[in-house]
């Protein structure tokens, strides 16, 4: 299972798409390791691209090159969810799960993106919690600060499946926009599986409350929620609107 | 005047959005403090040599930026330029240097880029906004010879501190607290300047731009005569750090502008304490913050349904020109969506 894989990082040497340059993306794999977590038995793969300098990565459960109908996921770098394990967003729950169900199934990616809130970068995001805790009408200072537009992660994350040899995918995600996307970008997708987060204790007002405006919650300590992947919260037993 | 959009600030965010708005058909005028366009896209002239005042080259990877620029007629394009740079100190901006991007300068000056920006637009020069209301749905701001323009449209295209004080002429509501509260996280930093002219031929600099290792004073010094055709004086362009500039900012040019020099003359050589001349300015909003970026110009619409957009260098990835041309052309984009 790791030859195909490895053989990707040696195709990728010099390997410069046509039409290289500022306004074209080109990705590379540069390496690839083995990743055995508490999700599952994953592989690690590390991409270069001329975009953002970004080391993006994808998490392979499986033999996936060549393969049809992967299960993908793409999930958005938040470092005080994924990592320092905040309650101001859903990011750790949407990543433990997107690993644990792919982790479950014969094969399938998880692509880990390196653009920290949704790309306004980790200070803004920081900038936006502030103002939320200042009690702002904080959907009007986040479009402010300006969730930068997804085009250009999307055109990346294309290239990333493209250059994994992924045959027709199968997206995790609730929002069905993301695969028109992708397919602009070439990525066939054969169909969506809905992205839902088992109910816990943290998610739980999900279910027992309504969105005052879109994608906007308030949790049981008070303190507004944001979407900050580019997915609409899903959580089961919540009425999918 | 009947107008659709009244544009504040003609710098090269105020104009590209003025000017695209223009193209969709709208009626718009710009108002201008200064005697002429292109704010801090400045270029001097000294015995008809041009100087560029604050940038002093064009740099970027955005294909719509460069196209734009690429436009600008009559000018001789400097590919390349700097191409010889010194020192091992920062550069203004951070991706100024780095591979992707494409770099040039132009042997007029940068300031042909807004002149050519501002060609068939109706720019009020010598125009000092003095108030700002928000009347019948509508904007009316009074200049201060007393000439008043109404449009249903403002725009801010002016340093972050000039649109917050123009902001803060509006009357309080919980859109514009909102917009308050989120330019106050941001702020710009000062640069003092000074040009000094030598003899040409009196020394030949081997750079083109020198980024003075650890300076207190010195952000850089920039051989701007080397743009130049047949440059008749040896022109330097110094620009000082955020900090010694916030320090000496309110204190007369003639004790800080000889300083400067003597901070050029200790990195470069004794031959640069002696200039012909030397003409200092003060760049009091030279740039944003490094740490200050938002992704997309700010738009909102108020009470009665005016319409306030604000653009400028804070408002989109990476600061400097390119980024005050992307929230430029991207304001006026958002606010012709909104008239579909």
């Amino acid at each position: 299972m790791s030859d195909a894989l490895d053989a990707l990082v040696e195709r990728d040497r010099e390997h410069e798409c046509p039409g290289f340059g500022p306004d074209k993306v080109c990705v590379r794999i540069v390496a690839v390791a083995k990743l055995p977590s508490r999700f599952g038995d994953f592989r690690v793969v590390a991409f270069w691209n001329n975009r953002d300098q970004k080391d993006h990565l994808a998490i392979v459960h499986g033999d996936v090159v060549g393969a049809e109908g992967v299960a993908v996921r793409m999930h958005s770098e938040c470092l005080t969810g994924d990592v320092l394990g905040s309650l101001r967003c859903d990011c750790r729950d949407q990543l433990e799960t997107a690993l644990s169900r792919i982790g479950a199934l014969e094969r399938g990616v998880v692509l880990y993106l390196r653009q920290e809130g949704r790309g306004i970068g980790l200070a803004n995001k920081i900038r936006a919690y502030a103002l939320q805790d200042r009690g702002l009408d904080t959907v009007e200072a986040n479009l402010a600060l300006g969730f930068r537009d997804d085009e250009r992660d999307y055109a990346v994350a294309a290239h990333m499946l493209q250059s994994l040899g992924l045959g027709p995918i199968q997206l995790m995600t609730n929002n069905p926009d993301k695969i028109s996307q992708l397919q602009k970008y070439g990525v066939k997708v054969a169909s969506r599986l809905p992205h839902l987060l088992p109910p816990n204790p943290h998610n739980r007002f999900y279910l027992e409350t309504k969105a005052r405006r879109s994608g906007h919650y308030i949790d049981f300590s008070g303190t507004p929620h944001l979407q900050e992947q580019s997915d609409p919260v899903l959580v089961e037993g919540m009425i999918d609107k | 005047m009947a107008l659709d959009t009244i544009v504040v600030g003609a710098g090269v965010a105020g104009l590209e959005c003025a000017r695209r708005l223009q193209r969709a058909g709208r009626r718009v005028v710009v108002l201008e403090r200064s005697t002429q366009v292109g704010g801090r896209c400045a270029t001097r002239r000294f015995e008809g040599q041009p100087v560029d005042m604050g940038p002093m080259f064009f740099h970027g990877h955005d294909p719509a930026f460069l196209g734009a620029l690429a436009e600008v007629a009559g000018v001789t394009v400097l590919e390349g330029w700097p191409l010889r740079v010194a020192g091992d100190g920062p550069p203004c901006s951070p991706d100024a240097l780095e591979p992707l991007s494409r770099r040039f300068a132009f042997a007029e000056g940068v300031n042909e880029f807004p002149r050519h920006l501002a060609g068939g637009l109706t720019v009020r020069l010598q125009t000092t906004v003095t108030r700002v209301r928000a009347v019948d749905g509508e904007f009316e701001v009074t200049a201060g010879d007393g000439t008043t323009f109404r449009g249903r449209d403002l725009v801010l295209a002016l340093a972050l501190e000039e649109a917050r004080a123009m902001l803060a002429m509006l009357p309080g509501s919980p859109e514009l607290a909102s917009v308050q509260a989120l330019l106050a996280m941001f702020f710009s930093v000062p640069s003092l300047t000074v040009v000094a002219g030598y003899p040409a031929g009196v020394h030949e600099p081997a750079w083109d731009l020198l980024y003075p290792d650890p300076s207190e004073a010195l952000q850089l010094i920039a051989h701007d005569s080397a743009k130049r055709r047949d440059p008749r004086f040896l022109t330097l362009v110094c620009q000082a750090r955020p900090r010694w500039s916030r320090a000496r900012l309110d204190q007369p040019m003639v004790d800080w502008s000889p300083e400067l020099i003597e901070a050029a003359g200790a990195v470069l050589g004794p031959w640069a304490l002696k200039p012909l001349w030397t003409f200092p300015h003060r760049w009091r909003h030279a740039r944003v913050d490094r740490s200050c970026e938002l992704a997309r110009p700010v738009r909102v619409t108020l009470a009665q349904g005016q319409g306030l957009g604000l653009a400028g260098d804070v408002f989109a990835p990476g600061g400097g020109l390119q980024a005050a041309w992307l929230s430029g052309a991207r304001l006026a984009g958002s606010m012709m969506e909104e008239d579909l």
